[in-house]
């Protein structure tokens, strides 16, 4: 008995040891080998690349095999160093994996494929398709170190502004169309017992996403700046836009001292989540899932009723039109969040190693991936599997075949999806899936907010701006002391008051922090963007 | 370290000969003690490797990080960076939040495992001992951020454990994680609870060496529990209270990274953000790795500094020290 235990340990203990061999040999030789390396940033839904079946036709392509380095989890850690380091794979794929930042920072480590367009038919013709995808590759100095991905049927903002129609209909409330409106409703759902289980106090009459300390992003409550005529993108991000051909910051505008001022009305009230500062977005997530049939969360902005509340509760909820802060704000004058240059593009989803030995099939495999068809698979998934293809450049988006998956979750499960690169070219017709669907019907009563703007001369186009070095580098360091400090400030006045009061003094901090330096720096890239188009 | 430290007596208390030079007294102690010096090789190979021969990567604090020139080949470009660091507007902000938590954290966590070693050590019964000692020393291996997420299930607001206990003492709608001055003892009271068990060990093991005739004695003289305690015990633990204490020195203004990180949020940024989660956030998330590495240099300097002297406070005062 002992004798086999111990023999069965040695084994293990020189299996081990192999093991170690091995995979020490991988980590150092990927460059002596025949194959490709490519590394894919993965969401952490997504299965294994050997899965897929379109990956073999990038293969087939690259005349060579390829080896996947697969990453599903803290990228921007393991990112700093790979790249300090200077060693990187041939390929890295991936929406945003290597930012413009790090092209600025890490001079030489990247292909330029400006001088390889010869090589790559598909991406020429997509530039040439969609100029927006040119803007976002092309630097200052006109080298290409990356190419966006085109998806072209996602909606134009990725927040939607839904209440629960059956708490109003419960307590004989209309739909609210302004913020005094909205405060009288919410304070309904607060004091009475509107999900109808009895218990008037387990209502949250408002809830939203969690901002960090780095600035906003989607489904926060800065949509409400559109109430006052404040048009965002990407849901607030560092607070630039842009207002009669000017770049400006909201951080420091009136109108986003007004919305505090309302939004901290609603808190003094107990009507937001006590948690709203603190929660993660997992529990954001689980809270407005709310128990079983009863719902939690009165009103709240998510991407999709059946993404926010569940397929459960989704019923339950109506997307509803911008508010109005007060009166005098009419229909014309709304806005919201537009979205569109970061939903339905995805900047730096590929590039290039400078150090490749095998640049003719890296560039064959980036190639590839601008693939009418492999576009399709790579975003939805295999034919046959995830797409019905119906000939002459008609395809239908097919249900998951996994039934205990909702529509999105099969997508990123199945493939690399949103983070692939790839053109959705415009004359082809998908049926799309309905998590798409919805997220276009619940659209519906924003149209007139995002009618009211015209992306070319209202938004900050950020997605399609490139930096020089020095710009972003002494911008990413204001970024991190003005959003510090202003985060702060958002959170605090939010739960204890007191924006008017310190708003002058704020604004002269912030002014102290470079803010005024940053809104000059924006202004003229903004210039020249204006010039060039 | 300590080895090294060790090693250094004895070669100093080799006797000398006059007239024999610097090459044959050399030989003399290489013959002599080179089973010593075999000994602590790998250690000194150890420190060597991971703590002296990577500060050459210091050098980037007072260069312009050019990649393509590498570590060593950017730009000279002097103090700026430590300029910058002490123009910037977050610079005191940063040093008093780093100075609170540490301090606090150093006074809390050196009390704390003291008197709890003390009190098991009057526990009677080998067994209660024991459990009480495995206990308190238990919650040290739980990772941080498991302990981050059970401060915030314990904590929140509206369903927290604790939050409700502190409820029915007539507290209500307390928010230890949204509040800034619940931060610091959050931190320091969540720190102590997790730490002070393990760190107590040390203090046992000294206290299980004090002579049983001390005790004997001091009962015969008719001391009573708090007596013995403060006459024998405490006495005994002195040399090695210093010794932690000068070496804790050293890590001052080394705040817990992960936890302090975790624990922020916008509404304690203002308390929370420390030397550590700055240069994290400038440099590894923003590339200013130039301007990280200065902010770096300047929180060791400052520890060393720390260091050296209480080490000589505790030289002049007690007599114990590390050199």
């Amino acid at each position: 008995m002992l004798n086999t235990t111990t023999r069965r340990g040695t084994a293990a203990l020189a299996g081990l040891a192999s093991a170690a061999l091995v995979l020490s040999a991988c980590g150092g030789g990927g460059e002596d080998d025949d194959s490709l390396h490519i590394l894919v940033v993965k969401h952490p839904l997504t299965g294994p690349m050997a899965d897929m079946a379109w990956v073999d036709q990038l293969e087939d392509a690259a005349g060579v095999p390829i080896e996947w380095e697969e990453v599903s989890a803290d990228w921007d850690q393991k990112k700093s160093t790979m790249l300090a380091a200077g060693d990187i794979p041939d390929l890295i794929v991936g929406t945003n994996a290597v930012t413009d930042a790090d092209m600025v920072t890490f001079t030489g480590l990247f292909e330029d494929l400006s001088d390889d367009m010869d090589a790559l038919p598909n991406v020429r013709a997509m530039f040439d398709a969609v100029p927006e995808t040119e803007l976002m590759a092309t630097r200052p100095d006109g080298e290409v170190f990356s190419v966006p991905s085109y998806r072209r049927f996602w909606p134009q903002t990725a927040t939607r502004q839904y209440i629960n129609q059956t708490w109003l209909d419960n307590l004989g409330l209309a739909q609210p169309t302004t913020w005094d409106e909205l405060h009288d409703v919410l304070l309904a759902f607060k004091t009475e017992d509107a999900n109808g289980n009895g218990d008037p106090d387990d209502e949250i009459p408002v809830d939203w996403s969690p901002a960090g300390e780095t600035g906003f992003g989607y489904f926060q409550p800065t949509v409400l700046l559109g109430s006052l005529g404040l048009p965002t993108t990407n849901g607030g991000g560092s607070g630039y836009f842009v207002e009669d051909g000017k770049v400006g910051n909201f951080l420091t505008d009136p109108r986003y001292m007004e919305t505090v001022s309302f939004l901290h009305d609603l808190y003094a009230d107990g009507l937001v989540s006590q948690d709203v500062m603190t929660q993660d977005y997992s529990a954001y997530q689980s809270v407005g899932r709310g128990d079983g049939d009863t719902a939690k969360v009165g009103f709240s902005w998510g991407w999709t009723a059946s993404d926010r509340f569940g397929p459960q509760l989704a019923d339950q909820y109506a997307p509803i039109a911008p508010l109005a802060a007060n009166a005098s704000v009419t229909g014309a004058d709304l806005a919201w969040t537009y979205d569109s240059y970061s939903l339905n593009y995805g900047v730096n989803t590929i590039t290039m190693s400078a150090q490749s030995t095998k640049k003719d099939a890296a560039l064959k495999v980036v190639d590839a991936f601008y693939d009418q068809d492999l576009s399709l698979q790579a975003l939805w998934g295999e034919f046959g599997q995830n797409i019905e293809e119906l000939g002459s450049g008609a395809y239908n988006v097919l249900p998951p075949a996994d039934a205990t998956l909702d529509s999105s979750s099969w997508k990123w499960t199945t493939t690399l999806a949103d983070n692939s690169p790839g053109w959705i070219r415009d004359d082809i017709e998908v049926t799309l899936p309905v998590d798409i669907q919805e997220a276009v019907e619940d659209e519906a009563p924003l149209t007139g907010a995002l009618a009211n703007i015209d992306p070319a001369t209202d938004i900050w186009p950020g997605e399609l701006i490139k930096m020089s070095a020095e710009d972003s580098s002494r911008l990413s360091l204001l970024h991190t002391d003005i959003l510090g400090q202003a985060m702060q400030r958002w959170a605090t006045w939010i739960t204890e008051g007191g924006v008017e009061s310190e708003w002058d003094d704020y604004v002269s901090q912030l002014d102290g922090l470079g803010l005024t330096e940053a809104v000059e720096i924006h202004q003229r890239y903004y210039d020249e963007y204006l010039a060039n188009r | 370290m300590t080895s090294a430290t060790a090693v250094r007596p004895a070669g100093g208390a080799a006797p000398r000969r006059a007239g024999s030079g610097p090459g044959r007294r050399l030989r003399r102690h290489v013959r002599r003690y080179w089973q010593l010096w075999a000994m602590v090789a790998p250690a000194i190979a150890f420190v060597a490797v991971f703590a002296y021969v990577p500060m050459y990567g210091l050098q980037l604090a007072f260069r312009e990080f050019d990649f393509a020139a590498g570590i060593t080949g950017g730009d000279w470009v002097g103090l700026k960076y430590f300029q910058q660091f002490f123009d910037s507007p977050q610079f005191w902000t940063l040093l008093r939040n780093t100075v609170v938590i540490s301090t606090s954290t150093l006074v809390a966590g050196f009390v704390a495992p003291i008197a709890l070693a003390l009190m098991v050590n009057q526990v009677l019964g080998r067994r209660r001992k024991k459990f009480l000692q495995t206990a308190t020393y238990l919650p040290h291996f739980i990772s941080i951020v498991v302990i981050v997420g059970m401060l915030q299930v314990f904590l929140s607001p509206t369903s927290g454990l604790i939050t409700r206990v502190v409820g029915l003492f007539g507290v209500d709608g307390a928010n230890f994680f949204g509040s800034a001055d619940a931060f610091v003892p959050v931190y320091v009271v969540s720190d102590v609870w997790q730490h002070a068990g393990w760190n107590s060990i040390i203090y046992l093991a000294a206290l299980a060496g004090v002579d049983p005739q001390l005790y004997e004695a001091a009962k015969i003289d008719g001391a009573g529990r708090f007596s013995i305690i403060r006459h024998v015990d405490v006495p005994a633990l002195v040399p090695t209270m210093i010794v932690l204490l000068v070496l804790n020195m050293g890590n001052v203004l080394n705040t817990g990274f992960e936890k302090i990180f975790l624990m922020q949020n916008p509404l304690n940024l203002g308390v929370s953000e420390v030397i550590a989660t700055y240069v994290y956030k400038i440099g590894i998330l923003s590339n200013q790795f130039s301007y990280a590495t200065a902010i770096g240099l300047f929180n060791t300097l400052i520890n060393f500094a720390f260091l050296v002297v209480a080490n000589q406070i505790a030289k002049r005062v007690s007599n114990t020290s590390l050199w």
